[in-house]
């Protein structure tokens, strides 16, 4: 078994790696002291991956919107029952989610880590699906959807993604609609699953106090498939750079209008380090336009435009990449109107130097905090790992990342052009 | 990778000065370290704004530090150092909470020593407020008035909270309990800078406090905290009211708000009777996990898996004031069938109809609950806190020891105390 070890003794933290013969890539980052260990294993395949060409075909297959996820939900079926029960008779807290990119089964316990951990590499590998059970999902579906139709804050982002892209099914709900998921079938699911839980396109992570040696040989015990297979073709539809719309609104019972602001960004397709490279700067450049220690924050703040719930973030994925910052507003427009101002006003003047040096301290001590909760570690080995990084490696980038970049990803993100805005308001 | 010491998450009791109780928690297995400063207050009607509103004036700025972003400036310098302020509910009492959470300085490598920053910088916070005229700054007061009036007023944009939330409030709109923490809007448009500034002068000098700091503490950083507590001049200590525990008046109450929505949630309050300081408080536990306490449990498991009636529906405690709470997310139609099938579960309970699984499945539940409590530095110190607002002693392990003796016999017992008070149901227009 080869087992690759990566220290970073400066933070008291270790990584593991290694890889089964059949692709598939497993993480251990040990937490001495911690009582919770905590599991996942993920397959590379969210909501946006609804066309694709499966290995060794020619012809392309399309499946109909919120098919991970009705996927996700059938998992837990097993021929002897549901395995939610197993997990629970030991106690142990099963869970699963499904994002734009990622299917993720995990469980986090405290004790017997051993035999929860075989309930988890089992039962992800052991699909039971009949047509009787997928009609009755559909049902708990359809109510999950409408509880989401309900929920302000989830509108007002899938309105604003709608509003960024024309085509990309990033714009749609991951659970899909009424109607799509009354398209699902069981041969479907199976296609899906056959295709996307090849384990080459999967990776385990287990984050606690745990021996990291027999975790990587209960994988090696347990994982069914010897041989990898070649890559999936994913097919995502022609996006361009334009906006779909600029701007969104839907009336809906809240009290306090809700907003967010979006940058589509078209830079696509970065690899490596690069990612956290460019993913860093836009959230430093956020900070410093319009996080907390801004001028822009203050005036905001003080003519009552934006309150504590305001917030922001940056997602860079392979085929789509948008910044996000919003909250409750009594006035979006007047928000939108004075960020504008404040782009404006930088590309005339240039960025300050000495606000980079600042923010990337705090940047810094904030990410070292994350490292405190093994969930936050987890998710972002994660999602990073289909990129190809660690969460570690975000460490060289704090201590490199230089101003002339920082300004130069200012420029190509930044564009008023690729801006929109999207407001959930009452009547 | 170098060793790490805990002293199994339980803190330990420094001094007591002036009606401030001060705890260390000691662990490095963080790379952070927290300090907690807590005010508590009886939940009052003609307080319970002005409690809510003065922290959120006091977090605009203080001496030195007169705007959010000087005070954004000073908490970036200081590794992305973190500083709010809030109010939690526990019971009857009404929990003013000051925080801040730092990178441990083995992390950081200017030399300083952060934690005497860290604790300057609230008291600071706390104690010397950026005035104007000898008042709060009246600006300040008045954005801070709309910003709370605005998160009362969108309390019910999150319809799953809500529903809880009004649900317990109709049942106990008799009692102190059933005052939402941050008061109403028209309690908080009639406050004045000069009366706010007043209001809370008298609280941070005579409110009880306990302040918690997780992490390791130096001989030379607990000699400066001591000095430090002691040269505030507090003026002797207000004693606060035990919660009313009621048992049922009598009819059971039902209620029903319409709103623009899509699924309904049904929410059903019960009075338990017993509160966490008696020796039934653990049976009560194991009921209310059996109940509606996860995936093993008779709500989730007939109501949701083999109904199929519910997206979510779950049982919680409110142990301070003993009450129970019944939340479920459900199609508007089929409100009564859901009601029906939930108190049929409490009737098995009753009728002794427990499995070994769903005794045995509880049980562990609860364990998992309380052993991941002490990976986060937060919850560890809500459980001290919750200990020392409901007048219990247990540390963890204490609890744990006292749950894993609770019988089904004792279940059974627990189970006929309980008593459906209040229906509430958030349903569609039309």
């Amino acid at each position: 078994m080869k087992i690759e070890t990566i220290e970073y003794k400066k933070y008291d933290e270790m990584v593991y790696k290694y890889e089964h013969s059949s692709g598939l890539k497993c993480i251990v980052v040990p937490k001495r002291g911690y009582y919770k260990k905590y599991a996942t294993f993920s397959t590379q395949y969210g909501s946006v991956d609804n066309e694709f060409i499966i290995p060794g075909e020619k012809t392309k297959t399309k499946v109909p919107d919120g098919i991970a996820h009705f996927l996700e939900h059938k998992l837990f079926e097993q021929k002897d029952g549901s395995v939610m029960d197993k997990f629970a008779a030991l106690g142990s807290r099963p869970n699963a989610f499904t994002s734009f990119n990622q299917t993720v089964y995990l469980f986090s316990c405290t004790d017997m880590f051993k035999e929860n951990f075989d309930l988890l590499l089992n039962f992800v590998q052991n699909p039971y699906i009949t047509e009787e059970s997928v009609e009755k999902e559909k049902g708990i579906i359809a109510q999950e959807i409408n509880m989401y139709r309900d929920n302000p804050g989830w509108r007002v982002s899938f309105n604003l993604l709608d509003a960024l892209y024309k085509e990309h099914p990033v714009k749609l709900d991951i659970a899909g609609s009424i109607e799509s998921i009354g398209r699902i079938t069981k041969e479907t699911l199976y296609k899906c699953y056959d295709t996307f839980y090849h384990p080459s396109n999967m990776v385990i992570t287990v984050v606690g106090d745990v021996d990291y040696r027999q975790v990587f040989e209960q994988v090696e015990k347990n994982i069914k498939t010897a041989e990898k297979v070649s890559g999936i073709k994913r097919i995502y539809p022609e996006e361009g750079e334009g906006l779909n719309k600029k701007y969104s609104e839907q009336i809906m019972p809240v009290s306090t209008p809700l907003f967010y602001i979006g940058f589509k960004d078209s830079s696509l397709e970065p690899e490596g380090t690069e990612i956290l490279k460019y993913d860093l700067a836009v959230k430093l450049l956020l900070s410093a336009i319009i996080g907390k220690s801004s001028e822009l924050y203050t005036k905001l703040y003080d003519k009552g435009l934006i309150n504590s719930t305001f917030e922001m973030d940056f997602s860079l994925e392979k085929s789509y990449a948008y910044s996000m910052l919003g909250g409750e507003s009594i006035n979006p427009e007047a928000v939108m109107e004075l960020l504008v101002k404040e782009i404006k006003t930088i590309r005339d003047k240039g960025l300050e130097p000495s606000v980079f040096e600042r923010l990337r301290r705090a940047s810094k001590g904030r990410f070292l905090r994350q490292m405190n909760s093994v969930e936050s570690i987890s998710r972002s080995f994660i999602n990073l790992y289909f990129k190809g990084v660690t969460m570690f490696d975000y460490l060289n980038v704090y201590d490199t990342i230089g101003f002339d970049y920082i300004t130069d990803v200012f420029d190509k993100h930044f564009d008023i052009e690729r801006m929109a805005l999207s407001v959930v308001k009452n009547r | 990778m170098t060793n790490i010491n805990t002293s199994g998450e339980k803190p330990d009791k420094i001094s007591e000065i002036n009606g401030i109780r001060i705890y260390n928690i000691k662990s490095d297995k963080f790379k952070t370290n927290t300090i907690n400063i807590f005010f508590e207050d009886d939940l009052n009607i003609n307080s319970v704004a002005l409690n809510a509103l003065f922290p959120s004036v006091l977090r605009r700025g203080c001496k030195g530090l007169p705007t959010i972003r000087d005070i954004n400036l000073y908490l970036e310098e200081l590794y992305g150092a973190v500083f709010d302020c809030g109010i939690v509910k526990k019971g009857e009492r009404q929990i003013i909470q000051f925080y801040f959470e730092y990178v441990s300085d083995k992390y950081t490598s200017d030399g300083h020593r952060n934690f005497e920053r860290a604790f300057e910088f609230l008291l600071n916070i706390i104690f010397n407020p950026h005035l104007q005229n000898g008042i709060f700054n009246e600006q300040y007061v008045e954005q801070e008035k709309n910003n709370l009036k605005m998160l009362v007023e969108g309390r019910t944009n999150d319809k799953v909270q809500y529903a809880l939330d009004r649900c317990y409030e109709l049942m106990c709109r008799e009692e102190p309990f059933g005052l939402y923490e941050y008061g109403t809007a028209r309690q908080i448009e009639g406050i004045t800078a000069r009366e706010l500034y007043s209001h809370y002068k008298e609280k941070v000098l005579t409110l009880p406090a306990d302040i918690f700091i997780t992490g390791e503490l130096s001989d030379t950083d607990t000699e400066f905290l001591i000095k430090r507590i002691r040269s505030i001049g507090r003026k002797g200590q207000k004693a606060l009211s035990a919660a009313i525990v009621k048992s049922l008046p009598g009819k059971i109450k039902y209620y029903e708000d319409k709103m623009d929505i899509n699924q309904a949630k049904l929410s059903l309050g019960f009075r338990t009777n017993i509160t966490a300081k008696e020796d039934e408080y653990y049976a009560l536990l194991v009921y209310n996990g059996i109940l509606g306490g996860g995936m093993h449990s008779k709500l989730f498991q007939n109501v949701r898996e083999k109904a199929g009636l519910a997206y979510y529906v779950f049982a919680g405690l409110e142990k301070f004031k003993g009450l129970m709470i019944i939340g479920s997310g459900i199609d508007i139609k089929e409100r009564e069938h859901v009601k029906e099938l939930i108190l049929k579960e409490l009737d098995e309970i009753q009728a002794g109809n427990i499995t070994d699984y769903e005794f045995k499945a509880t049980i562990k539940s609860l364990e998992t609950g309380i052993q991941s409590l002490k990976d986060s530095q937060l919850q560890i110190v809500d459980f001290y806190l919750s200990q020392l607002t409901a007048g219990t002693h247990d540390t963890m392990e204490a609890l744990l020891e006292k749950i894993k003796l609770v019988t089904k016999e004792e279940v059974i017992a627990v189970s006929k105390k309980i008593q459906l008070d209040t229906e509430y149901f958030l349903t569609a227009n039309n």
